[in-house]
């Protein structure tokens, strides 16, 4: 049987990739979103374990991916409202904020940036241009970014009640942990 | 011509804009990733009753609802209700006092005890299938079962009831097991079909004057019940039951369960404003006993009020 010389073209896609793009691919060895709201009665928090992260150290691409379901609260019915009543999670099933970072960075070497991250944060299925502030810290080639800021509900559509008992603050604290490593496809 | 298309999808990559086409395929990366499925339909119901009617929903995995449920007097002034006792406020048709606690995501175990007939409940309620958001499973399916002991005085129970009649303690025993077979249509629609049977180990020997049935030990309900939103918080509820007992049928005395109410979430808390031709509030004493008529001014006020404990904190 006669090989066709160009064969090996169907790989060169994949091939390019690998060599050129998965080497600086990181993603999310563990990562945990949580939030936190002040409210007179009791402060409410919730903490997300089941966010991904993505990281291209190449071109400075970010992607952070969060399942509003994957929140948990300590009051199991709180939870049930937020997802149905705030977050509208069967409409808009997640969050995330798609950014890049443009300053230089060593990513081979050991080393902390603080550094701000403009991109786009969705949440409730409205996007807004922000800038995050991060630190990152690089070490035995395991990245770890940190980052807090804060969220007006209002800017995403997010309405509070009229009819509330407990008065929610109009902001949320976000606080973001997450450790990657270089790109490994997760199983099923 | 075999060697096109893989040069076509080459071309695709060194010639298109490489920013855009890593972001792309960085999403891509992201989605193939696997993580938990939130795929479960939530909120079919806002709480584990609709009205009289018990919903597929039921209390969390690790908390406890404490609830007293209060039906006031009949309303209108053709069944002793109207001005005279404020439209019914005056009066206490039924006060049920109550504990449900999740064991389970899936299971749920209560407790209660009422004012009519003294009774002390226990029940469970088991969701056997969850509707899902791809529809796989199109409904949510769940078990549920009551049994009541009636501690009521010998005197009263067994009034009017000849004195060579033996008396048993399993006569104070009654039982309703039903199927919640319920479909979240969208979010401002939930539908419910309530199949049950009901049997009381002891009924007296009554007849209906109209068709000449005896009153039976067991009979079977159908039930039907629904939640439609008519604003983000507030929310139209119906239940109503079908009974298939010829002694209920006709019967001036005995009435089909319906009950109608709003809903009004506050955030945080759920309010019920609801009106049922029923006195009981369990199974075992609505199904069998509401002998109200709505068209005779014979519905109540109810209300209750429910207070949740986190018993078991989830791993936060």
């Amino acid at each position: 049987m006669k090989t066709n010389p160009f064969k090996f073209l169907i790989f060169l896609p994949a091939i390019l990739l690998a060599t050129s793009g998965m080497g600086q691919i990181y993603n999310g060895k563990s990562m945990s979103v949580t939030f936190f709201s002040k409210a007179p009665l009791e402060d409410i928090t919730a903490i997300n374990k089941v966010s991904k992260p993505i990281l291209n150290t190449a071109t400075g691409d970010v992607i952070v991916k969060v399942p509003i379901q994957g929140f948990i609260f300590e009051k199991a019915l709180m939870q049930e409202h937020f997802n149905e009543n705030y977050m509208e999670s069967e409409k808009y099933p997640d969050a995330s904020f798609k950014g890049k970072i443009t300053e230089p960075i060593d990513w081979k070497k050991d080393g902390t940036y603080k550094l701000n991250i403009a991109g786009k944060l969705l949440v409730h299925g409205v996007e807004k241009d922000r800038t995050l502030p991060v630190v990152i810290t690089i070490k035995g080639g395991e990245i770890t970014v940190e980052s807090k800021f804060t969220i007006t509900l209002k800017d995403h559509n997010i309405t509070i009640p009229e009819l509330v008992f407990q008065k929610i603050a109009e902001t949320v604290d976000v606080t973001l942990n997450a450790t990657l490593v270089p790109y490994s496809p997760k199983k099923k | 011509m075999r060697i096109l298309f893989p040069l076509l999808i080459l071309g695709a990559f060194v010639s298109g804009n490489p920013a855009r086409a890593q972001d792309n395929d960085l999403e891509k990366l992201l989605e193939e990733e696997s993580g938990p499925q939130f795929n479960k339909v939530f909120a079919t119901f806002k709480t584990s009753r609709i009205i009289s009617s018990q919903s597929v929903e039921q209390v969390k995995a690790g908390t406890l609802d404490f609830r007293v449920t209060h039906r006031f007097g009949n309303v209108g002034a053709g069944s002793a209700g109207g001005g005279h006792t404020l439209f019914g406020l005056d009066e206490a048709s039924d006060i049920r006092i109550s504990f449900d606690y999740g064991l389970t995501e899936n299971f749920a175990l209560g407790i209660g005890r009422s004012k009519r007939k003294e009774n002390l409940d226990g029940n469970f309620k088991w969701k056997i299938l969850h509707q899902t958001t791809d529809n796989k499973i199109p409904f949510t399916l769940s078990l549920f079962s009551v049994a009541t002991f009636t501690p009521m005085r010998e005197s009263q129970l067994y009034l009017g009831v000849d004195s060579t009649f033996e008396r048993k303690t399993a006569h104070r025993m009654a039982y309703t097991t039903q199927i919640l077979l319920a479909r979240k249509f969208s979010s401002w629609l939930s539908l419910q079909l309530t199949p049950g049977y009901t049997h009381r180990n002891f009924v007296k020997e009554d007849y209906n004057p109209n068709n000449q049935a005896a009153d039976e030990n067991g009979f079977a309900s159908l039930g039907i019940g629904g939640r439609i939103k008519i604003t983000k918080r507030s929310s139209i509820l119906f239940d109503y039951f079908h009974l298939f007992s010829k002694y209920r049928q006709n019967n001036d005395n005995f009435f089909a369960p319906l009950s109608l109410g709003i809903e009004i979430e506050t955030g945080g808390h759920v309010f019920h404003l609801n009106f049922s031709n029923s006195s009981g509030i369990i199974e075992n004493d609505f199904l069998p006993y509401t002998q109200s008529d709505w068209l005779a001014g014979g519905f109540k006020f109810g209300f209750n009020i429910s207070r949740v404990f986190t018993v078991v904190k989830p791993k936060m």
